[in-house]
């Protein structure tokens, strides 16, 4: 039983991952001169939502608390408090999703507080892995469900504020507790249909 | 209490013993009651604080709990959702394409085999690799080594079947679903414009289960998790899933967790049915905050309407998820227990209490009634024994033995009654010797009385005469055979005249005054003999009265009146028969002896010139010188003319009383004139006259008359100062009488000769200076006017005459003497310069 899901998985991951290698120039070529490149719309949309997310986390989040006014919690719609940056980032993703544009992304990491963030596919993972190493550039592919094909964009993410570094190495649900200041702590994950 | 009632029935409705033994009770009583209700309202308090701090932690607990129970239902789920065969299935049925008609044609086909109940189409589905799969994974195959699902929840779950992403049922475990779902509020939740969403279904009845259930909708994502391909529905029975949660957690005898949604409905509860809603309706947005609490409601939502204390929290994690969001639906736990349950405690307290209460009030009222008896009885005694002194009755002395002050106040009573006969003993005595000391007193007065010569009456305030003394009773010749009291007047047989004055005289209190100042007055009357009497009828007045040939004087005195008698008045007759015979020979001596005096007087006065008369004639006989004849005739002109003076003194002291036509003369206009008549007369070279005037008087007088009075006095101050010295003039006017003061400041009289210087011919002048009648003629042309003269003096001091006459108007004197004013007035100016 094991054994045979296993094989269904490295199937999939090794289709994924060829799809990425070999559909790179494909897509280039579909958008023609006057196109823009996945890669180019990934790098604006990751431009904006980092931007967004500083701006979030160091102008509102860091003065509202800095003034005793309002925190920022994870059960902020229970506490009715401000979201984690991070959560931020989730919420606007969901917002996005919802809004039927296609475009998505998300925030993904190799030792989550939520199962859920986890890497979803084998190309995430490798992503992950190898953003580890040189995070300054993003891992890009084309990826396929089923017979759809999407591009993917993953961006590492690094601690930019000591409340990230704080928060991942005191939840209780967080697998990994040494996170240190600019480090490498996940990657956002975009997500864009090729058809 | 109750002889005591018999006794005295208007005092021992509300005895000393019933007050005692109220006050009592009441004292217990009051702080009992108080102490009761506050206890009960405090114990009250606490109780429902405390009660509802631990059902807030329960409820908080037991949400908990529950949270974790649906979260493990969803996870469990979720791992079915995740497995990457039903990932890849759902994928393919996406990618394939649905829309050319012999697929169309199939799918109703298979659609109407389906709800027939087709044994091959149902099998199809349910018994196809993923059903297999998905039952696989229900029964734990695919579980973690350690986590096993607990059985119950597992025979909770209903249905299990996984759709699509157009809706229709791909594979089903369980009771057979219907085949398409895309109008299900729980699958379009859960697919959520194909980004996927947890959906917990509220309760609700289902009819293919003929149960309450909840679902669970968790959207299969592909396996990039980019969008939805598929819906894993689960179906669980509500009950039957909570219950081993809820249900195990019970307290007391009611006490115990409810779960319910926000609606109120109730999804689990060990008492009520799943599925009802709570029977009070307002206490639902009580319950239902987002919050934990606890409040106190005036229902229990199990049908019962009494206060109630319930604790309350959300589920969270399952909140988020109900309905797609925690706005639109939340599920609570409810924590109650029955309030006589609660406040069971404090009402067997308080039961407990009232009956310690009860049995203190009764044993208070025991020993009340005791106390009061041992406090009551030795004063009850202490009245009858008060009884009995108060009618002197009590013999043998009170024996009270309590060792108090009652037994002290026995001990008093003993004494003050001792006291009490010893003081009415000795006054028993005191009263027989007063009364002898009264009967002797009344004997000796009775013997002094008789032994008075006078006639001494006694009257009571009807003219009775209680009482008369010896003499009396022989004067009025009373025997002893005629009994007294008898009326005054049989007694006494009198003239209607004088039973008046008599009646007057012991009627009123004011007769003996009158009596007391007639007398002087007849005496300054007779001191004066040469003035002839107005006869008066004086005998009117007299207290006298004729018994028989004998004049009584009588005296009425008043006896002061004892309390309750009738005053008695005492009447004393004076037999005045003989003494006023006397009295008025004496009238007579005296009147003869000043005929004497003034004939002595005359003669003395004019014998002196009188010989010098007789010897000069003798010499002008024998004279041969013309001139020395002529000197002695002279002489003889000389002793004539005072001869004719003292015969005018003489005269114009008893013949001018007839003329006496009074008219308003000014006072100081006579006093100038009097004066002016001295200075002529009298050496007044050295005299220093002063006049003091008030000015305007005027008084009723014949002007000649009172200026020769005035005059006569001046003269005497003149004579008296032997021509040096000071004479003050003086006139003033106070409350309508004139007053006039002429003083002298000349050796004054001698005290000897005070009460002599109105007597005729009484003087201290030398032989031939002075009569002897200028104050008697002064005094009486005054007194004729109505006035009075005084005479005031000190030896050595001078002598001050004052005369009073009544004052007349200055308007009825200024009308008749107004040019005799105007002249005077200069006159009087220069006079006192």
């Amino acid at each position: 039983m094991g054994s045979n899901r296993f094989t269904i998985r490295a199937a999939i991951g090794s289709l994924v991952i060829l799809g990425g290698l070999f559909s790179l120039p494909l897509a280039k070529e579909s958008f023609g001169a006057d196109g823009i490149t996945p890669e180019k719309v990934a790098d604006y949309v990751h431009a904006v939502l980092e931007a967004n997310r500083t701006v979030y986390t160091t102008i509102i989040v860091n003065r509202l608390q800095q003034k005793g006014i309002l925190a920022a919690t994870e059960q902020w719609e229970q506490d009715h408090t401000l979201p984690l940056p991070a959560q931020f980032l989730q919420q606007t993703g969901r917002l996005v999703a919802e809004s039927g544009r296609g475009i998505r992304y998300r925030l993904i990491g190799l030792s989550p507080i939520y199962s859920r963030n986890a890497p979803a596919t084998q190309f995430e993972r490798q992503a992950l892995e190898a953003l580890q190493r040189h995070p300054e550039r993003p891992v890009t592919g084309i990826v396929l469900s089923g017979k759809k094909r999407y591009f993917q964009a993953i961006y590492a993410d690094r601690a930019v504020s000591p409340a990230c570094v704080s928060c991942h190495n005191s939840h209780p649900l967080s697998p990994k507790q040494d996170f240190k200041l600019n480090d490498v702590m996940g990657a956002i994950a975009i997500t864009i249909p090729l058809e | 209490m109750n002889q005591a009632g018999s006794d005295h029935p208007s005092q021992t409705r509300w005895g000393l013993k019933t007050k005692l033994i109220l006050s009592m009770l009441v004292v217990g009583i009051v702080p009992l009651i108080v102490g009761l209700g506050m206890a009960f309202w405090q114990g009250s308090r606490e109780i429902r604080d405390v009660s509802g701090e631990s059902f807030k932690a329960l409820a908080m607990e037991a949400a908990r709990k529950l949270d974790l129970l649906v979260a493990e239902e969803i996870t469990q789920t979720a791992r079915m959702a995740n497995d990457p065969a039903i990932i890849s299935e759902l994928e393919h049925r996406r990618d394939t394409p649905q829309n050319h008609r012999g697929a169309a044609v199939e799918t109703s086909d298979f659609e109407a085999k389906w709800a027939a109940g087709e044994p091959n189409a149902v099998r199809s589905i349910m018994e196809n690799p993923l059903s297999t799969l998905l039952r696989e994974y229900y029964t734990g195959i695919h579980n973690v080594p350690g986590q096993v699902q607990p059985p119950i929840v597992r025979a909770s779950t209903k249905m299990l079947f996984l759709t699509d992403i157009h809706g229709m049922v791909v594979a089903a475990i369980g009771e057979k679903p219907e085949l398409y779902h895309t109008q299900t509020p729980w699958w379009q939740g859960a697919y959520h414009k194909a980004i996927g969403r947890l959906f917990i279904e509220d309760l609700h009845f289902d009819k293919r289960i003929n149960s309450y259930v909840f679902t669970i909708s968790v959207p299969v994502m592909d396996q990039l998790r980019y969008e939805v391909v598929g819906v894993l529905h689960r179906v669980i029975d509500a009950k039957e899933f909570f219950s081993p949660a809820t249900h195990t957690i019970r307290f007391g005898k009611t006490g115990h967790v409810m779960l319910i949604d926000s609606n109120g409905l109730v999804i689990s509860c060990p008492i009520l049915p799943t599925g009802v809603p709570l029977s009070d309706p307002t206490l639902i947005p009580l319950v239902t905050p987002l919050q934990p609490g606890w409040v106190q409601a005036s229902s229990d939502g199990h049908g019962g309407h009494s206060t109630s204390v319930i604790g309350f929290a959300p589920l969270l994690e399952t909140s988020r998820a109900t309905n797609g969001s925690i706005d639109d639906g939340s599920w609570h736990t409810f924590v109650w227990q029955a309030s006589e349950e609660i406040f069971a405690p404090i009402q067997h307290l308080f039961t407990w209490v009232t009956i310690f209460g009860v049995v203190g009030l009764l044993l208070l009222a025991a020993l009340g009634y005791i106390a009061a008896g041992r406090i009551v009885t030795p004063v009850r005694q202490l009245m009858q024994a008060a009884q009995a002194i108060g009618r002197g009755e009590l013999k043998t002395p009170i024996i009270i033995r309590s060792g108090d002050e009652l037994e002290e106040l026995a001990e008093e009573f003993n004494r003050m009654n001792e006291q009490l006969n010893a003081a009415f003993a000795g006054l028993t005595h005191q009263v027989e010797s007063k009364t002898r000391e009264v009967q002797e007193l009344r004997q000796s007065t009775d013997q002094i009385l008789d032994a008075v010569s006078t006639p001494i009456l006694l009257i009571d305030a009807n003219e009775q005469v209680q009482y008369a003394n010896r003499a009396a009773r022989e004067t009025l010749d009373l025997h002893h055979n005629r009994s007294l009291p008898m009326p005054l007047f049989d007694l006494l047989p009198l003239d209607p005249t004088e039973q008046h004055s008599l009646r007057q005289a012991i009627g009123t209190g004011e007769v003996q005054a009158s009596q007391q100042i007639k007398p002087m007055e007849r005496e300054v009357i007779l001191r004066d003999p040469l003035v002839p009497m107005n006869e008066r009828p004086l005998t009117d007045h007299r207290p006298e009265i004729h018994l028989g040939s004998r004049l009584y004087q009588y005296q009425a005195f008043r006896l002061p009146a004892g309390p309750g008698h009738q005053s008695v008045i005492g009447l004393v007759l004076r037999d005045t028969t003989d003494e006023s015979r006397l009295h008025e020979q004496l009238i007579q001596a005296e009147k003869s002896s000043s005929l004497g005096v003034l004939t002595a007087g005359i003669g003395h006065e004019l014998n002196n010139p009188l010989f010098g008369i007789i010897g000069l004639g003798e010499a002008i006989a024998e004279e041969h010188s013309l001139e020395r004849a002529k000197a002695h005739a002279r002489d003889i002109v000389a002793h004539g003319q005072r001869m004719a003076a003292i015969i005018r003194d003489f005269s114009g002291m008893a013949s001018k009383e007839g003329e006496n036509q009074a008219i308003p003369v000014s006072l100081e206009d006579a006093m100038d004139r009097a004066l002016a008549l001295v200075e002529a007369t009298s050496p007044t070279k050295g005299v220093i006259v002063t006049k003091l005037y008030n000015g305007g008087i005027h008084v009723l007088a014949r002007p000649d008359q009172l200026q020769q009075a005035l005059a006569n006095l001046m003269t005497n101050a003149v004579q008296a100062m032997s021509g040096t010295g000071t004479l003050t003039l003086t006139t003033a006017l106070s409350n309508r009488t004139a007053v006039a003061t002429i003083t002298d400041s000349g050796p004054g009289i001698p005290r000897q000769h005070l009460s002599k210087i109105f007597d005729p011919f009484f003087t201290t002048k030398r032989q031939g200076e002075g009569s002897g009648l200028g104050l008697t003629v002064a005094r009486r042309i005054i007194r004729k006017f109505g006035g009075e003269l005084r005479i005031e003096s000190d030896e050595g001091q001078g002598t001050t005459c004052v005369v009073t006459l009544p004052a007349v108007t200055a308007a009825e004197g200024e009308r008749s003497w107004a040019p005799t004013v105007s002249q005077s007035e200069p006159q009087s100016a220069h006079s006192s310069s």
